[in-house]
């Protein structure tokens, strides 16, 4: 159909899961929504065994029998409570550590529950109220003076007029100012068009369907500086990264050979590595080894995301410089490179890490780990 | 009976559907169960009702049940392991109890009796969790929900009992099926006991109330063998809400027993459970609100609908605690869990814990504390009631048994509050550790009175210590977590009481608290701790090898802790350098410590630089001979502090070196023999001040080697012609008398022995007499030196004629005439600082140089004056707080003109400046044939937002807990300098355990820096509360925190205490130390934790401060 892109949005890719979805469970909906909240669950879940449609139920294209793939890693009562909170009144704020796959649940649920996850504003300090409210065409502005046709909708407005969810990525990245534009399309459902006053486009009125899902960030900025008000507008959701370590390591495996994939490279790294790679990421992330010991954490995220580039690379070397044999080697300068990002210090705890929990690993005889505590002095370079 | 082969469905359907014996299998708390168990009951009626408690209980079931009694109560039973079993309203066994009692039911306990051997029997893990697992995944909630709250007691509202019967079984069943071989040797003994019991009641119609693991086990299977065992103490005590919650740290075993009691009540009505819900919600958001956090109508309202629609969602028939929790946490607590989550958890642990208590009926009999203790006490032949007499005891707990039981004992009861003994003090020989202990016992009537109180607790000593330590160790986490003081004295505790289950608990805690947050000296405290449990150095304690791990953790985290050493002045602190790093050896060489002390060595102070470097040396990571050499360098250094301090390190750390006559130092000694005259008695106050470090033993030690080495000096080897070299000689000769002739010589000349003499402050009687006079002088202020040897004579020989001790007047002239008037000022500071007020008073403020450290000794002494005196030190601190400040405020001006103006910022905002952009584009208008005009706007102008040039506030946080720092008189200073800066307000809170708003004069040093009074804990939580009283518009507010973050209560509410204030938007900063070195002494773990929470935290110069402010206003 269209050109070859590097990202197919979530309706695009699970169309015919969604519309499945649509006809296996026609129970009662929240107004506006595509899915009944139970579907929206499971289209993020995934079903376990293949679901049937209703008998004397078909629709074109779409199979009688399917098993929804599971999408987000994480805790089913989590999801839960996201599409609960989408069906009341107040917006849904994501907040989890870097890497965590907020943006991909927001943009699940978005996609699940009004058929579009394209009503996107991406937060940054550039972000202006324009985006969250409305600009104008300021040729036709400067022409005709103030009319709705030189009004420029942004994509809340968008979705509230079409009563659909409207995302908004990184929303701590925002001026606190901007934020507060916010709070009272929360708490009125419309936005107010001033410039307009007196006709019947004064203000744009949300629709039945309308929810908001922000992601915010807990490194960077933290939603320290969010406003009260804006706060006790959102029901907010921590999401936590992957609590398995045998779930991390399959996620982190299947994502890196993805990414080998789309540039034709074969993915040959062995999953002793693999396993390595993650149990360091994630000792140095929780500050606490698999045996319960005591790890220094750096300041850097040590998120999956950061894991799945590390393990693509090191696929990468493996792929295009066959005559390295030895890719564990390559590990111990991946790690030091992905912490050593922001803090001197961080070198450091990294050397910390080494003494402790490698060195006993290595004691304890794994073959493994022994050839990391071999290969500490890449470390001091 | 269990294989996995068997299909789950029919085997919990044989279960429920047996009558011999009817089996309800229950949870201890349930209210669920609860709730159905009368309807169970009354459908089969039982001639027989059998409870899972241990046979002793017989005798209290009347009381139980009497109806005066009212929930909770315990039962309690003697012996080891404790015996505690809890009732509420809502615990199945009470409620089948009392359904007897009404209906005339025969009530039997029939558990394994107490005492017997059975209940010692090993406790294995357990095997997997495959059917439970399965069962987990078909029910609903968050994955650390409790398998039994989610599968029994959250889709119970409205089923039919039957069908909650079924579910409790079938839980039990799949828990028990996934042991499968692997159940506890004690579960098997004790089942086997009850099938045997229950043999007995063959015939009638029989309903047993068992927890529901066992359910399956009592159905069949062999029966045990019924032996008597010996009657048991036992008793029934009153208990507390508080108490039955799991997280009071005592045995219980569910949550907020508040809603569970109020789940019962609804009796299995959807409806009334959503009315009690809205009524908790309500309630825990009233005690947010008086927290002063909002949460208001519309939040409660959106926790119910919350709350409710997850039920649906999850075909619930009322939301259950998990419900309630997880709305809670999702609307109220914002996604930080430390800061307003933790206040939502409090809020909500005092909601729904609540605090009822039980009673017993009057003429119930009284509990058996007393009775055990008295008997326990005869046993150990320590005063009793009828022998009262005080008793002197030494133990010896590690030869004897009987000792080892009494020492137990005795401390049992100084935990559980009883003033029985007292212990007394017992020095060790050497530094070891000492190995008896010394008690004074005494039979007292207040002693009988504090039994009776602890006896609440328990009904043996042992149940009522480790009740009571773990209680302190329950309130500890209520306040926001133990810190590393209470967890160390807990676990010496634990293990003094002999509690091994308690010593686990403390050792988790260590391994949880004290690489987090611990200080370095309490990380080695811990450390040796943990080696004496290893090798079970401590009476009543097996020795526990697999402590081994720990152990590494804690040094690990004491080796991340010296990083925070770099601004230390302190010589303990080069010792426990040491200390930390010869506990090293056992592991080799470690990376981290490598690089850590590299830093050290080239980022520290005088003192840690040398301490470093000498450790490095004594690891063997740098050469010896390097360090000598750099040692020797140092006395070329013109700073006298410097030179002290540079020795102190080396020597706190390689004084045994030294002692044995190792040749480190060779390039040190050998330079202080060579220096000139004139130069060694400028360095010789600062050079004895260094190696006043070592004990005058030590000193003693290392004279006599110094001596032997310089007797053993021969040049033998002469390769230079002895002509030239008489000829050199006489040359010399000539040449010295000439610069005497000239005045340009010194008057004394001292030989390399007199040298180390003076140096050492030893053997004065083998000095030449000016050299004596010296050697006098300087002991004046160095006096006999600390630890071994010093209480012996000062010279060391038999002087016995020691002249009195000069007045100060003679003494400054003294050093004046023998030093000159610069080393004088030197050793006088030196005496100030180290409590001699006379000797500040005789500095003469008209020439005394502005330093710092001078001002911190004199400002010490201040405290302690009568105002008089105090007067007399004034011109003193006035001159030099003046110099400091005029220096600083020269400094600071450049970094501070920006602040009154105000930078527009560039950053488009949306409102777009029509004319200007007219004006901008106006060669871009295009004329339309239809006539009108069409602009076109390439370059559109917006309008920058006008900027808001309101006031802003600065508070200055203080830690003024440990001594007058530096650190404190540069935070008064820079106050003072930035006090003068328009649209800046500029607070100054002192803070130890409490806190000193010295705002009002802020302006005035002097003054400020008088008033502050030095000492105390430290509790920075404090200091900033108080700090945030003060901001009124947060975002133009600036608190910035000056401490060593040594906190000294938990790290919970200070953590709490920075989130709030970033929360709000105030600019917070931490300043580990606030002078012109730019290193600091501090914890590294609180201070990480700090960071992580939002306050930046740094070693600073007042320069880098007041750039900091800068960087804020514009």
């Amino acid at each position: 159909m269209s050109q070859a892109r590097q990202f197919d949005p979530a309706e695009e890719v699970h169309a015919t899961e969604l519309a499945f979805l649509a006809a296996h469970d026609d129970g009662p909906r929240p107004p506006g929504w595509q899915l009944t909240p139970r579907a929206v669950v499971t289209f993020v879940m995934g079903s376990e065994q293949p679901l049937t449609l209703p008998r004397g139920r078909t629709i074109d294209a779409v199979p009688a029998r399917l098993t929804i793939a599971a999408k987000f890693v994480g805790e089913r009562a989590l999801v839960e409570r996201c599409v609960v909170t989408l069906a009341g009144e107040r917006g849904l704020l994501l907040v989890g550590e870097p890497g965590t796959a907020k943006s991909m649940l927001s943009e699940l649920l978005s996609a699940a529950v009004c058929g579009t996850s394209g009503l996107i504003v991406q937060g940054t300090a550039g972000t202006t109220e324009d985006q969250l409210r409305y600009g104008w065409n300021y040729a036709l502005l400067l022409a005709r003076g103030p009319s709705r046709e030189a009004l420029t909708p942004s994509p809340v407005m968008a979705a509230m007029s079409g009563g659909a969810v409207a995302r908004v990525e990184e929303i701590t990245r925002c001026l606190p100012e901007v934020q507060d534009a916010l709070v009272s399309i929360l708490s009125d459902r419309r936005i107010a068009v001033p410039e307009l006053a007196g006709g019947s486009d004064s203000a744009v009125y949300a629709a039945p369907g309308f929810a908001l899902i922000a992601t915010a960030n807990l490194r960077d900025r933290g939603v320290s500086e969010m406003s009260a008000a804006l706060k006790r507008r959102f029901n907010f959701e921590l999401v936590s990264p992957i609590a398995d370590l045998a779930t991390e390591t399959a996620l982190v495996r299947r994502q890196a050979r993805l990414l080998l994939e789309r540039v034709q490279a074969p993915f040959a790294v062995d999953d002793a590595v693999l396993e390595v790679l993650v149990t360091a990421f994630r000792d140095l992330r929780t500050g606490a080894t698999v045996e319960g010991w005591e790890v220094e954490r750096p300041s850097t995220v040590m998120s999956t995301a950061e894991a799945v580039s590390v393990a693509a690379s090191i696929g990468l070397a493996a792929a295009y410089f066959p005559s390295q044999k030895d890719v564990l080697s390559l590990l111990p300068g991946h790690l030091l490179g992905v912490v050593r990002k922001d803090d001197q210090g961080d070198a450091a705890r990294l050397l910390g890490y080494w003494d402790g929990a490698v060195r006993r690993r290595a004691e304890d005889g794994s073959r493994t780990w022994r050839r990391m505590w071999d290969l500490r002095d890449q470390l001091n370079g | 009976m269990t294989s996995s082969t068997v299909d789950p469905v029919t085997e919990v359907e044989r279960l429920a559907a047996s009558t011999e014996p009817f089996v309800i299998g229950v949870r201890h708390h349930s209210p669920a169960v609860s709730g159905v168990l009368p309807a169970l009951l009354d459908g089969f009626g039982p001639e027989v009702i059998g409870l899972e408690l241990p046979t002793q209980f017989q005798r209290w079931l009347p009381w139980l049940t009497d109806p005066a009694t009212s929930a909770p109560v315990a039962l309690a039973g003697a012996g080891e392991p404790l015996w505690f079993y809890p009732f509420a309203d809502f615990s199945p066994e009470l409620v089948a109890a009392r359904w007897a009692r009404a209906h005339g039911v025969e009530l039997v306990a029939f558990d394994l009796p107490l005492g017997d051997p059975g209940w010692a029997a090993d406790r294995d893990g357990g095997g997997g969790r495959k059917l439970a697992t399965a069962l987990r995944t078909g029910a609903t909630g968050r994955d650390g929900d409790d398998l039994w709250d989610r599968v029994v007691e959250a889709p119970a509202p409205g089923s039919p009992p039957e069908r909650v019967r079924r579910a409790a079984l079938a839980v039990g069943w799949a828990l028990r099926a996934d042991d499968g071989e692997h159940v506890d040797a004690v579960d098997l003994r004790r089942e086997a006991y009850m099938r045997s019991a229950l043999a007995e009641h063959g015939g009638r119609r029989c309903a047993v109330v068992v927890g529901a693991y066992h359910a399956a086990a009592l159905l069949d299977g062999a029966t045990g063998p019924c032996e008597d065992v010996a009657d048991a103490v036992t008793s029934l005590v009153p208990y507390a809400d508080p108490l039955l919650d799991s997280r009071s740290g005592y045995p219980a075993g569910i949550r907020d027993p508040r809603w569970q009691a109020a789940v019962l009540s609804a009796r299995g009505d959807p409806e009334r459970i959503e009315t009690a819900l809205v009524g908790f919600v309500v309630e825990i958001c009233g005690r947010i609100r008086a927290q002063g956090h909002p949460a208001g109508p519309g939040e409660a309202r959106e926790v119910v609908r919350l709350a409710g629609d997850l039920a649906r969602l999850r075909g619930l028939p009322a939301p259950a605690r998990g419900e309630l929790v997880e709305a809670l946490t999702t609307v109220l607590a914002q996604g930080e869990p430390l800061g307003r989550g933790r206040i939502v958890a409090h809020a909500m642990e005092q909601v729904l814990v609540g605090d009822r208590r039980g009673r017993l009926p009057a003429g119930a009999p009284r509990c058996g504390l007393a009775p055990a203790v008295e008997g326990l006490l005869r046993r150990l032949h320590l005063p009793d009631p009828d022998a009262p007499a005080r008793t002197e005891l030494r133990l010896d707990p590690l030869r004897s048994l009987l000792d080892a039981r009494r020492e137990v004992t005795l401390h049992r009861l100084r935990v559980c509050g009883v003033p029985y003994a007292q212990p007394g003090e017992v020095a060790g020989v050497g530094n070891a550790e000492a190995v008896t202990t010394r008690w004074v016992a005494q039979w007292t009537p207040a002693v009988a009175a504090l039994l009776e109180v602890a006896g609440l607790r328990g009904v043996t000593l042992a149940q009522a210590s480790a009740g009571v330590l773990r209680q302190a160790r329950a309130q500890e986490r209520e306040q926001g977590g133990s810190t590393g003081r209470q967890v160390l004295d807990g676990l010496q505790d634990a293990t003094r009481c002999g509690l091994p289950d308690l010593v686990a608990e403390r050792l988790t805690d260590v391994a949880e608290v004290l690489p987090r947050s611990a200080t370095l000296a309490e990380l080695i405290e811990g450390l040796d701790l943990l080696a004496r449990l290893t090798t079970g150095g401590l009476p009543g304690q097996a020795p526990s090898p697999e402590i081994g791990p720990l152990a590494e953790v804690l040094h690990e985290a004491a080796i991340r802790q010296i990083d925070g050493l770099a601004g230390s002045v302190d010589v303990a602190d080069a010792r426990t350098l040491l200390a930390l790093v010869v506990r090293r050896d056992r592991h080799g060489l470690s990376l981290r410590l490598d690089a850590a002390l590299a830093h050290l060595s080239d980022h520290g102070t005088a003192l840690m630089r040398a301490a470093a470097g000498a450790v490095r040396v004594v690891l063997g990571l740098d050469d010896a001979t390097g360090l000598g050499q750099r040692a020797a360098a140092w006395l070329d250094l013109d700073s006298p502090e410097e030179l002290t301090g540079r020795l102190s390190g080396l020597l706190a750390v390689a004084g045994p070196l030294l002692e044995a006559g190792a040749d480190v130092l060779d390039p040190l000694l050998l330079r202080v023999e060579r220096l000139p005259d004139a130069v060694f008695l400028h360095r010789l106050a600062a050079l004895r001040g260094g190696f006043d470090v070592l004990s005058p033993a030590a000193r003693d030690r290392l004279l006599t080697a110094v001596e032997d080495r310089l007797s053993d000096r021969l040049d033998l080897v002469l390769d230079i012609d002895p002509v030239l070299l008489g000829q050199w000689a006489q040359a010399d000769a000539h040449a010295l008398s000439v610069l005497e002739r000239q005045g340009l010589a010194g008057a004394v000349a001292l030989e390399p022995p007199d040298r180390w003499r003076l140096v050492l402050g030893r053997r004065r009687d083998l000095l030449p007499p000016t050299a004596r006079r010296m050697a006098l002088a300087l002991d004046e202020l160095y006096g006999n030196g600390r630890g071994e040897g010093s209480k012996s004579g000062l010279g060391g020989g038999a002087d016995g004629a020691e002249p009195p001790s000069p007045s100060v007047r003679e003494w400054s002239e003294e050093l004046t005439t023998l030093f000159g008037p610069l080393v004088r000022e030197e050793v006088l500071a030196a005496a100030a600082a180290t409590g001699r007020v006379d000797a500040a008073l005789a500095l003469d403020p008209a020439s005394a140089r502005p330093s710092v450290t001078l001002l911190t000794s004199v400002l010490s002494l201040a405290g302690a004056l009568p105002e008089h005196v105090v007067a007399r030190l004034r011109p003193l601190v006035a001159k030099v707080v003046a110099d400091l400040t005029r220096r600083l405020a020269t400094q600071l001006a450049p970094a501070l003109s920006g602040l009154a103006t105000a930078r527009p910022t560039r950053r488009p905002s949306g409102r777009l400046d029509l004319r200007r952009t007219i004006n901008a584009n106006l060669r871009m208008v295009l004329k339309r044939p239809d006539g009108t005009v069409l602009v076109v706007p390439e370059r559109p102008v917006f309008a920058t937002r006008a900027h808001r040039s309101t006031d802003w506030r600065l508070v200055l946080v203080v830690d003024v807990s440990g001594s007058m720092e530096a650190s404190t008189v540069w935070a008064a200073i820079t106050a003072a300098v930035l006090s003068g800066v328009p649209a800046l307000t500029t607070n100054l809170l002192a803070f130890s355990t409490e806190v000193m708003d010295l705002s009002g004069t802020v302006s005035d040093p002097l003054s400020l820096l008088l008033e502050v009074s030095v000492g105390g804990g430290t509790s920075i939580a404090t200091g900033l509360s108080a700090a945030r009283s003060l901001v009124t518009v947060p975002t133009r507010t600036m608190v910035v925190v000056v401490s060593d973050f040594e906190e000294g209560g938990p790290v919970g509410p200070l953590l709490a205490e920075v989130r709030s204030l970033v929360e709000a938007g105030v600019h917070v900063l931490g300043c580990a130390s606030l002078d012109q070195a730019g290193a600091a002494r501090y914890s590294v773990a609180t201070a990480q934790q700090l960071v992580a929470a939002g306050m930046p935290i740094a070693a600073l110069s007042p320069l880098e401060l007041a750039r900091w402010v800068a960087e804020q206003i514009t």
